[in-house]
């Protein structure tokens, strides 16, 4: 009689009514936090495949500067690192790259 | 008076109960053990309240009721190895009365011997090869990006050094463990441990089990250690000896 | 010495050794699947669950778009 307890390990978000607003904001900044690492990923093939001009290198590279500063700022405002935004895809890995 | 079962925690061979006099398994339940046909299936008490289907639905859940059980579950299956040839059972694995333990070293019979006979004189070890995290940012306060241009080429050597890191990584792992393995009779890999299990911030490229003989022990350890002194990037840690976990843990 | 004693220096194992374990490694080793933790992310309020993201999905939608924005020309 064994029983499988892996789906029982389950991440859940804090039923505390104080803290939904900051498990929300974890759970959208951690969406954010992707999207933003997959546009940086894609920037650098762009560049890579050199059919940008420099002035478009250049925009780009100061659009994703600019918003890897608003993430930083955003964190900062409850504390959380970019640890913190992993979520954990089971089979598909963690939702951020481990090399972040 | 409530009810009870037997959990069993290994099957033994040439096991002498005397050496388990005094040991314990759940709630000071005396250990015991129920022969069968030459094989020793090594039980205790245990109450259905707590580890009936429908109780233990709810305390699998509770990683504090699982991480005491799975440690006095080790600390059985430790003993009975130390004094026999003892094959461990996965956690939590009950039968109502005695007689169904009977049962169940009989359904197990035909892989039981194959298995003892695997892992008699010998132990198991574990190797990990650990590689310290990345730093996740660059370091920008002191020395900003001068232009989007300059932001980019720099993204684009932190993303290709992590990724020379990261094969570096994997390739070490892989000599580390035919090393391993060719020092054992048996090697099983294991999925690597994520860090949030581990509570250590390295990423493992290695969980190794390997079955080593129990006079090349020493030899295994040299050769596992040296290979680990040769690749600074990693860290190689070896662990055991163990009861043979990994290869004869029964259903 | 003891019988005991004779038979764990003959096995090798360390009377004290059990407790050196991590507890990751025992359930890796005790249990069928060793220890995962869901891809699913539960969202409760007061013991009610509202939401329940599948996030797998989400990330295959972005990585799609992604992909169509490539193939499109400059």
């Amino acid at each position: 009689m064994t029983e499988d307890p892996r789906g029982r390990l389950r991440q859940r978000i804090d039923s505390d009514p104080d803290s939904v607003a900051r498990d929300l904001f974890k759970l959208v900044l951690s969406i954010v936090e992707l999207v933003r690492q997959l546009m940086e990923a894609q920037a650098l093939r762009r560049v890579d495949e050199g059919d940008l001009s420099d002035a478009q290198v250049e925009d780009l590279g100061l659009g994703l500067q600019r918003l890897e500063e608003a993430m930083e700022d955003l964190k900062s405002r409850y504390g959380l690192t970019t640890a913190d935004l992993n979520l954990d895809l089971g089979p598909l890995g963690t939702l951020l790259s481990d090399d972040q | 008076m409530s009810a009870t079962a037997r959990y069993m925690f290994a099957v033994a061979r040439d096991l002498d109960v005397a050496q388990l006099s005094g040991a314990r398994g759940f709630q000071g339940a005396a250990l015991e053990t129920v022969e069968h046909e030459g094989l020793a299936a090594v039980v205790c008490d245990v109450d259905l309240a707590e580890f009936g289907e429908e109780p233990l639905i709810r305390n699998l859940e509770d990683l504090d009721w699982v991480e005491h059980v799975a440690r006095t579950h080790n600390d059985v299956v430790w003993r009975v190895a130390a004094v026999s040839t003892c094959a461990p059972l996965r956690l939590v694995t009950v039968c109502a009365d005695d007689e169904s333990v009977r049962d169940k070293v009989d359904s197990l019979r035909s892989g039981l011997e194959g298995v003892l006979d695997r892992i008699e004189g010998r132990q198991e070890w574990s190797v990990k090869v650990l590689v310290a995290p990345r730093s996740g940012g660059e370091p920008s306060p002191d020395t900003p990006a001068t232009s989007g241009a300059d932001y980019l080429r720099r993204k684009r050597e932190a993303s290709d050094r992590r990724r020379d890191l990261s094969v570096d990584a994997m390739r070490i792992a892989r000599e580390v463990h035919d090393l391993a393995h060719a020092h054992a009779v048996a090697s099983r890999r294991l999925a690597p441990q994520d860090p949030r299990l581990t509570g250590r911030p390295e990423a493992m490229v290695l969980n190794g089990a390997y079955l080593v003989e129990a006079d090349a022990r020493d030899a295994f350890e040299a050769a596992v250690h040296a290979a680990g002194e040769q690749h600074p990037a990693v860290t190689v840690e070896v662990e055991g000896p163990w009861p043979a976990y990994s290869f004869a843990v029964l259903e | 010495m003891s019988d005991i004693d004779l038979h764990a220096t003959a096995t090798g194992l360390q009377p004290t050794g059990a407790g050196q374990v991590s507890l990751v490694d025992l359930l890796d080793r005790l249990l069928g699947t060793g220890v995962v933790l869901s891809g699913e992310v539960l969202i409760s309020l007061a013991g009610v669950d509202l939401v329940e993201i599948r996030l797998n999905a989400l990330l295959t939608s972005v990585r799609a778009d992604m992909a169509r924005h490539e193939g499109a020309a400059p």
